[in-house]
């Protein structure tokens, strides 16, 4: 891993790298969710800061030697921290609240909103069916 | 003369509180005149202020610390709120003004209901002007008056930006008079169609405004701040986010308590939810406890302020709902399939994704509570977000149609098979014809599907093309409103996962390439403007053989304000933008380079566009059908309704 890490130093040192379109767009990807560090909430695709434009040339020397995008976040948030990554890993019960709390929500509602729904039905014979368009005047 | 503003405004802030006292004793006539009154006053104190801007009054703190006398006059006026005092003073002559408006036109032939509504915003105004006078007084002078301003932040200096808070107020504020509907009818106890009809009128007035603020300050980034984009997901903005949404969730669940009475309990919380947003909108903003890029002029002592308001009104109002709520009747049974249960469906997903957006924006704070460093930006809201807000807008064009009540759905098939046709066509022409992600290509798919099925719902309201001019106005807005959506959808997608950026670093006479455009740089030069100069870069570019167009990206620099911003060179193409912005000198290998942010943002145009259309949208919604129509003529309408 070191001798990968230093390899890597050695490359962005030594100037651009060339991408392929695909490789491109993943790079491009990376770089907006991966934050600045000298900045106030800016991702490194949007810095004009030094130290955005050496994050930059991480990301597609990384993406030139094949690492995958989890490899890449990884690094930069093992460099500096979690900070840096927009998105929030999924790891602790903590993360968990924050990934699937959306969803969960979602599906506690439609079964709260169902339910209520449920207890208060009429039966369905009884229930008037009425267009929406007569009543969209009526006022 | 500022004294006389300030006088003016202890009096509004008087007249205010009287209004409060008068209007929950159910005095109408009483709290009328004292509204408009206070309105008086406070357009007096705020005259002032903007009367010391005019005349670069520098004796007057608030001048001095952001104002310049070489600022163009138009930006003096602007400087007036492009600060934190100063828009504090305009929240509450808005604050007023929508009391003093309400005084003049609200209708309901209840006049306890009525006085109780002025009472409930006169004690809102009377809290805004309490913050105003005792945390963030505009009116202070200093003793040593400087000779010249430490001038207005340059980046403000710019068209959209100095309506942006206005109208972001407009929205904020629009909808303290909600809030305060909501509340005199708690009190009331009664929740009734009348009612809704009123504040569906209201909300109107707060949401068409609040979409526009946020469009002005969206394309304002995105010419501004040189980054290409038009969204973050930064906190600033998704605390202009909340109070959108539920106000969207709000306006559909309106129309529900309007027509059939339904939802009422569920309408008032979120008539109260949307001011409680609106103000926690703010105090993110001003405590800056949340970093962001946008927010100027943050202090946390006023933060604490203003969060120890929005706990006093929100739980006031929120304890009123519990006490009250139970009272509230019901409308006509219903199931799950049913206009009913498709507007609950679609209030859901209102209501989840601003709980997304509130966790999102709120979680790092959290966490930092238990000591960790973390972000949450754009690839968290992408995965939560959006593929929740895609169930509604699948949905959609199906349910559009239901019936109240109940409805028998015998075609449903024909809906999935015109979806999936949608999907597997897009996915396959995004992908194989534009190069696009498999996701991207869906989603311009639900894009066309969204416009597609309004417009398909316009007809088949109208039976037959001709007559779709004669549909009363709400249903155009509602048409409108979600076409705009669809055409957002389309430009949103595509300009995220097509965009492309590039940073160049050239050297005079130089070419690059990108997006099959040639970028040739000419010349570098320095030129002066009436409070900043600037180093001005002038390039050619074109498309393939076509003729080279001139573009030339600023970056200037403020003396006054001893700070640099960058001034884009955009290049509208049929497409999308080619977007230039100028960045630094350096000395590589020893020559000197040039850095540029290139872009190419395709659709760009349809993300603002969208937005506008679903705003006029939302107006025609609420605007009512003319009277003269004659007995006689039958209307689009009542003919598709037999």
């Amino acid at each position: 891993m070191k001798a990968l890490l230093l390899s890597l130093i050695f490359i962005a040192q030594s100037g651009s790298v060339t991408l392929s379109q695909s490789e491109e767009a993943r790079a491009q990807a990376l770089m907006r969710e991966i934050r600045c560090v000298a900045c106030e909430n800016e991702p490194i695709s949007q810095s004009a800061s030094d130290i955005a434009e050496n994050m930059r040339v991480r990301v597609r020397t990384m993406v030139a030697q094949g690492a995958s995008d989890q490899q890449v976040r990884d690094w930069f948030a093992g460099r500096y921290g979690e900070f840096v990554l927009f998105r929030p890993k999924a790891q602790g019960p903590m993360d968990y609240l924050l990934w699937i709390g959306p969803f969960a929500l979602l599906l506690a509602g439609a079964v709260l909103g169902f339910g209520i729904l449920r207890q208060r039905e009429a039966p369905v014979a009884e229930i008037e069916s009425v267009a929406p368009e007569d009543l969209a005047d009526s006022s | 003369m500022i004294e006389i503003g300030h006088f003016a405004a202890i009096l509004a802030f008087a007249l205010s509180i009287a209004q409060g006292i008068q209007g929950l004793r159910g005095q109408q006539s009483a709290a009328a005149t004292l509204a408009l009154a206070a309105f008086a006053a406070m357009a007096l104190a705020f005259g002032t202020l903007i009367y010391a801007f005019i005349r670069s009054d520098f004796s007057v703190a608030l001048v001095a610390n952001h104002s310049h006398t070489l600022k163009p006059f138009l930006y003096k006026i602007a400087g007036t709120w492009g600060n934190h005092e100063g828009s504090m003073a305009l929240w509450c002559l808005v604050t007023l003004g929508f009391g003093a408006v309400a005084s003049l036109s609200l209708k309901t032939n209840r006049p306890v209901f009525e006085a109780r509504a002025l009472g409930v915003q006169g004690w809102v105004g009377a809290g805004s002007l309490a913050y105003l006078l005792f945390a963030s007084s505009p009116f202070l002078r200093i003793d040593d008056p400087p000779l010249q301003g430490a001038s207005l932040n340059p980046l403000l200096q710019d068209p959209a930006l100095a309506l942006h808070p206005p109208l972001l107020y407009l929205g904020y504020v629009g909808y303290s008079f909600v809030f305060a509907l909501a509340a005199a009818a708690l009190i009331d106890g009664r929740v009734d169609r009348a009612w809704a009809k009123t504040v569906r009128g209201w909300s109107m007035a707060a949401f068409a405004p609040l979409t526009v603020g946020i469009l002005l300050g969206s394309i304002w980034a995105y010419y501004e701040l040189g980054w290409g984009g038009w969204w973050f997901w930064d906190p600033v903005e998704n605390a202009s986010l909340m109070p959108w949404l539920i106000g969207a969730a709000l306006m559909h669940s309106l129309i529900v308590t309007e027509k059939r009475g339904s939802f009422a309990v569920w309408s008032v919380l979120l008539a109260v939810l949307a001011f409680c947003f609106s103000i926690l909108g703010a105090f993110l903003v001003r405590s800056g406890i949340l970093t962001s890029v946008h927010a100027f002029a943050v202090d946390p002592t006023r933060g604490f302020v203003l969060l120890n308001g929005l706990l006093l009104f929100g739980g006031a109002a929120l304890a009123l709902f519990a006490v009250r709520a139970h009272k509230i009747k019901g409308g006509p049974a219903w199931t799950a399939i049913s206009r009913e249960g498709a507007l609950m469906g679609n209030n859901l997903v209102f209501a989840v994704v601003t709980a997304t957006v509130l966790l999102g924006t709120l979680f790092p704070l959290i966490a930092e509570g238990f000591g960790r460093q973390m972000s949450v930006g754009e690839p968290y809201f992408r995965l939560t977000f959006v593929p929740i807000m895609c169930l509604a807008m699948v949905a959609l064009p199906v349910v559009q149609a239901w019936s109240w009540g109940k409805m028998q759905v015998d075609a449903l098939w024909k809906w999935v098979v015109a979806f999936v046709g949608i999907c597997i066509a897009f996915a396959l022409l995004g992908v194989g014809v534009f190069d696009i992600p498999l996701f991207a290509g869906l989603g311009v798919g639900l894009g066309f599907w969204l416009v597609g099925g309004s417009i398909l719902e316009l007809k088949r309201r109208a039976i037959v093309w001709p007559r779709v001019f004669s549909l009363p106005a709400r249903v155009w807005g509602m048409t409108l409103a979600h076409v705009g959506l669809g055409l957002f959808t389309i430009g949103a997608v595509v300009e995220t996962s097509a965009r492309y950026e590039t940073t160049l670093d050239l050297a005079l006479g130089e070419q690059a390439e990108i997006a099959g455009w040639t970028v040739e740089f000419d010349a570098i030069n320095t030129v002066e403007g009436p409070n900043w100069y600037a180093d001005r870069a002038t390039l050619s570019v074109r498309r393939l053989s076509g003729a080279p167009i001139t573009l030339e990206p600023d970056k200037r620099y403020y003396p006054a304000a001893r700070m640099p911003t960058t001034e884009t060179a955009i290049h509208k193409g049929v497409v999308g933008d080619l977007y230039l912005a100028l960045g630094d000198r350096r000395v590589i290998d020893g020559q000197v380079r040039w850095t540029f942010r290139a872009y190419y943002n395709p659709l760009i145009d349809l993300v603002f566009l969208g937005v506008m259309v679903m705003a006029i949208g939302g107006v025609l919604a609420v605007v009512k059908r003319p009277a003269r129509q004659k007995a006689g003529v039958k209307s689009a309408d009542a003919v598709a309704a037999e």
